[in-house]
């Protein structure tokens, strides 16, 4: 019987790397926000699709959402309620870019907390990077889906 | 225990989101705390990134070239909360006023006022101004939340009249932190704002004084 890339891609040992390599990113990017909320909220303030009086309230709680989410998935508790928050934040953050991609605002990311200073050109670059990251984070996450699916007998 | 409700979980992970971010804001020291209901200074979509300009000379009164595709242009100086949809009307005003309540300034200009003894308003955050700021400025961060304070006690220090200049900067570029405070200052009744548009970068460049730490 020859493996199937299914039997692969679903092999528990690639399932916790994956687990924990999605957890690490999502720790790494809440911890500088968690540290500087008002850096955050001007951040999220330059995408220019939050309303003000939801700004700070989003820049309080968004990054400490993201460590924890990131905790369950690095210790493997709450697997899929992490993974669900995950990939709405990941799917939110990817149709932001892309609204200001379209609308060629140049914005720095706030991703990982602030940035250098970047000329418009570097961010509108960086904001596609920030993009198809994303979209390799959102895969990342439907593997933990399918891994931990329940089995149907 | 394996049929819990599905949202239960990721209900419970928000929660502890929520009472996290109660507490560490509460902890936080002023230059760290955000207030829950909103910003120390007006969010107007008018200051937006997107609809102010990234040229200098487009706020300027004496700009050569009327550029009407922008909704702060010379016209602006009429009022300072222009939406961008009052462009049109303001398009037909022939003549503007004499007077801007904000105006942007070149590094001269700045000087000139440095030179004057016109009080400068640091709009940047309070780490970077103890980094290093414009000689005798006022740090008033416009991200932190003792913002208010430190306006307070900046005009019960130099009692400015609503018709006094006031300089106010940020790291120049495309950095709109200064415009944030021009209007919250104009909104608490100042008439005479001068934003130093090319802000400290331009200030270090030109080998003006610098302070480092509290003023």
């Amino acid at each position: 019987m020859s493996p199937r890339p299914q039997h692969w891609l679903l092999h528990p040992k690639l399932s916790v790397a994956v687990r924990i390599a999605l957890g690490l990113v999502f720790i790494m990017a809440a911890l500088p926000k968690i540290a500087d909320p008002p850096g955050f909220a001007k951040a999220i303030w330059a995408y220019q699709l939050v309303p003000a009086n939801m700004l700070n309230p989003m820049a309080l709680v968004l990054p400490w959402l993201e460590l924890f989410c990131g905790l369950a998935l690095c210790f493997g508790v709450w697997i899929r309620a992490a993974a669900s928050w995950i990939t709405l934040l990941l799917l939110a953050f990817s149709l932001a870019l892309s609204i200001n991609l379209a609308r060629h605002n140049p914005v720095d990311c706030g991703c990982f907390g602030a940035t250098a200073h970047l000329t418009d050109s570097e961010r509108l670059t960086d904001m596609r990077w920030s993009l198809l990251r994303d979209v390799a984070l959102l895969l990342l996450a439907a593997q933990i889906f399918l891994a931990t699916a329940p089995r149907k007998n | 225990m394996r049929s819990a409700p599905i949202l239960i979980r990721p209900l419970a992970l928000a929660g502890l989101a929520v009472a996290a971010a109660l507490l560490s804001n509460f902890l936080a020291s002023p230059a760290r705390r955000l207030g829950w209901a909103g910003s120390g200074v007006p969010l107007s979509p008018s200051v937006s990134p997107q609809t102010l300009p990234r040229e200098p000379s487009l706020v300027e009164p004496a700009v050569p070239e009327p550029r009407f595709d922008r909704p702060i242009s010379p016209s602006r100086t009429t009022s300072p909360k222009v939406a961008p949809s009052a462009i049109p009307a303001a398009r037909q005003e022939p003549e503007t006023p004499a007077f801007s309540p904000i105006r942007e300034i070149s590094t001269e200009e700045a000087w000139q006022a440095f030179q004057s003894g016109t009080p400068f308003l640091d709009a940047r955050r309070s780490a970077d101004f103890l980094e290093g700021h414009i000689a005798g400025a006022w740090s008033t961060p416009v991200w932190e939340s003792d913002l208010d304070d430190r306006l307070l006690s900046f005009k019960a220090a130099r009692r400015p009249g609503s018709e006094d200049p006031i300089v106010i900067y940020c790291t120049g570029g495309d950095c709109r932190d200064s415009h944030l405070l021009a209007e919250k200052l104009l909104g608490e009744g100042y008439f005479h704002l001068l934003l130093f548009h090319d802000g400290f970068p331009a200030w270090v460049a030109q080998g003006h004084p610098v302070e480092k730490g509290r003023p």
